[in-house]
């Protein structure tokens, strides 16, 4: 395939291209593999599009996302050609305008794209969603298709700290963050068959999540009283939906399987466990202190009950089960507020 | 190619050429003219400063129209946008604020374009830690030489005579970058 990218001669030696890519400003501070053009040809042979095919357009530079462009970055990440499909819906449901890329890019908040995988390619790819899925895995197709997004972003986008985007403290998703749902251990539809796609599809979901909020239980052996904890713990008082609008933005949960199973046990049908969530997601208004409940109280989030909810409706908080059959834990992945979630499709050769 | 090198592909994108869209200058006083405030209903400081404005506009025999923005995506999104566009439509010229955050500064840029693309003058207002932010969006954007007056940073819990007397030193300085004339 004839590759149009510049040609730049570097160093063969690892260490010596590491130190290389430094210079350059091509990396996020991890080593990276060489972007040879057999490298770079193999990811264009696995993608349905020609080279020069814009993917999107990404800030904060504004800069353009050809295929080929991204593959070059893939391939420095280490992305398989089997799992380049998966970069490129990320980075077409992360340019849709309501996830907000522009404002996600620049905010000084720590928020970066966090992918969801739904799919029968999880397993072949490495797309971790068991034990250690959030970290630690070390599955190659999490580490690596979340990587190459970063490094679109930090390369296309133009993305640096400091210069570019105004993130006070960043996360460390910000070198990727690449998850799959463990869908055959879940009770409810996979969170891509509820956003309308078949569970054949292999389907990315990027959220715009600020960190990893953990929880955990030991206490209590009713699921009712763990999902209520659940709910409150996810309205922490300066989560950032109090911030802004209530009706902008979602809160993704991640169930153990082994409380997803106890949790589907009395929430057979997804929309009552997401309704019950929300319903118990607030905090009472005597919580804030005066200023803050002044605003809230402006802004008419205070309801009959003297409570404040932290999402208007159940769809607002998406509930995915993933991780270990040690149970114990959850994890939730709060929202920047003013993001909307998209998903796309891997779209592969005919 | 020596043996000790190999050829690779650049990862990063070229730069977008540098594409400035035009500003624009009222160039006559500023009684009798209808001038635009946005507001952000995330800063309490920028609302004590804009109304403390509204005042001299309209003591100054200016119109004033204000609108307070919230919202980046969504419903509430779609109805911000919807207004900017009207307020652009409607002015003579505007004042947008406020650039105090990473994103509400994008958002303030963006909401200031939409009054340039109505060819109107507009002066953009950020704080003094995101005017490199600032001039980067609008560079982006293709609105390289929009007219940005920069405050202190932080604004936020500053006294409110702090914050009055801010109003009045910079009072003058957004009427020169409007270009209103004596």
């Amino acid at each position: 395939m004839s590759l149009t990218s510049e040609r730049v001669e570097v160093p063969a030696d690892a260490r010596e291209f590491y130190a290389r890519a430094f210079q350059e400003r091509w990396t996020d501070g991890l080593p990276l593999l060489p972007a040879t053009d057999d490298a770079v040809d193999a990811l264009l042979d696995a993608s349905p599009y020609p080279a020069d095919h814009v993917v999107c357009v990404l800030p904060p530079v504004n800069g353009v996302a050809t295929v080929e462009l991204v593959a070059v970055n893939a391939a420095l990440a280490g992305v398989e050609p089997a799992a380049f499909g998966f970069v490129l819906a990320a980075l077409e449901a992360l340019s849709e305008p309501e996830w907000n890329a522009f404002g996600l890019t620049t905010t000084t908040s720590s928020v970066f794209p966090m992918l969801i995988v739904n799919g029968p390619s999880r397993d072949d790819l490495g797309i971790d969603f068991r034990a250690g899925c959030m970290g630690g895995a070390a599955g190659r197709g999490s580490m690596t298709i979340g990587r190459a997004v970063a490094l679109c972003i930090r390369n296309i986008g133009g993305q640096r700290a400091g210069e570019t985007t105004k993130s006070v403290f960043g996360q460390p998703a910000r070198t990727g963050f690449c998850i799959g749902e463990w869908e055959e251990r879940s009770p409810w539809p996979s969170l891509a068959e509820r956003r309308g796609f078949s569970a054949d599809d292999d389907v990315v979901t990027v959220h715009g999540g600020k960190g990893t909020f953990p929880m955990a239980d030991i206490h209590n052996d009713d699921a009712r009283d763990l999902l209520y904890l659940i709910a409150r713990s996810m309205a922490y008082p300066l989560a950032n939906m109090f911030l802004g609008n209530v009706e902008n933005g979602e809160v993704v949960v991640a169930f153990n399987p082994m409380w997803a199973e106890r949790f589907g046990n009395i929430f057979p049908d997804i929309d009552d466990l997401t309704r019950y969530l929300r319903d118990n997601a607030w905090q009472p208004i005597d919580l804030w202190p005066e200023a803050n409940a002044k605003l809230l109280r402006d802004r008419g989030r205070v309801d009959g009950q003297g409570r404040v909810h932290l999402v208007e409706r159940p769809d607002q908080i998406v509930p995915i089960v993933c991780g270990g059959l040690g149970s114990l834990h959850a994890i939730a992945l709060p929202s920047f507020g003013e993001s909307t979630m998209q998903s796309k499709p891997v779209v592969r050769p005919t | 190619m020596s043996t000790d090198t190999i050829w690779v592909r650049r990862p990063t994108a070229t730069p977008a050429g540098e594409v400035s869209a035009p500003t624009f200058r009222l160039d006559r006083p500023l009684a009798g003219c209808t001038i635009g405030l946005r507001t952000d209903r995330a800063w309490r400081s920028w609302r004590t400063i804009s109304t403390i404005w509204d005042g001299y506009l309209r003591r100054d025999g200016a119109h004033t129209i204000a609108i307070e923005t919230g919202a980046q995506v969504g419903r509430p999104a779609a109805g911000d946008r919807k207004h900017i566009e009207e307020l652009a439509g409607l002015v003579d010229a505007a004042i947008v604020g406020l650039g105090t955050c990473g994103s509400c500064t994008t958002f303030t840029i963006k909401d200031a374009v939409t009054v340039e693309e109505h060819e109107k003058p507009v002066v953009a207002i950020v704080c003094e830690e995101f005017t490199v932010h600032a001039h980067n969006v609008a560079r982006h954007v293709g609105h390289s030489e929009m007219n940005v007056l920069v405050l202190p940073y932080p604004l936020e819990a500053r006294p409110v005579e702090e914050l009055e007397q801010i109003a009045r030193d910079y009072y003058p300085k957004v009427l020169e970058l409007l270009g209103v004339s004596s």
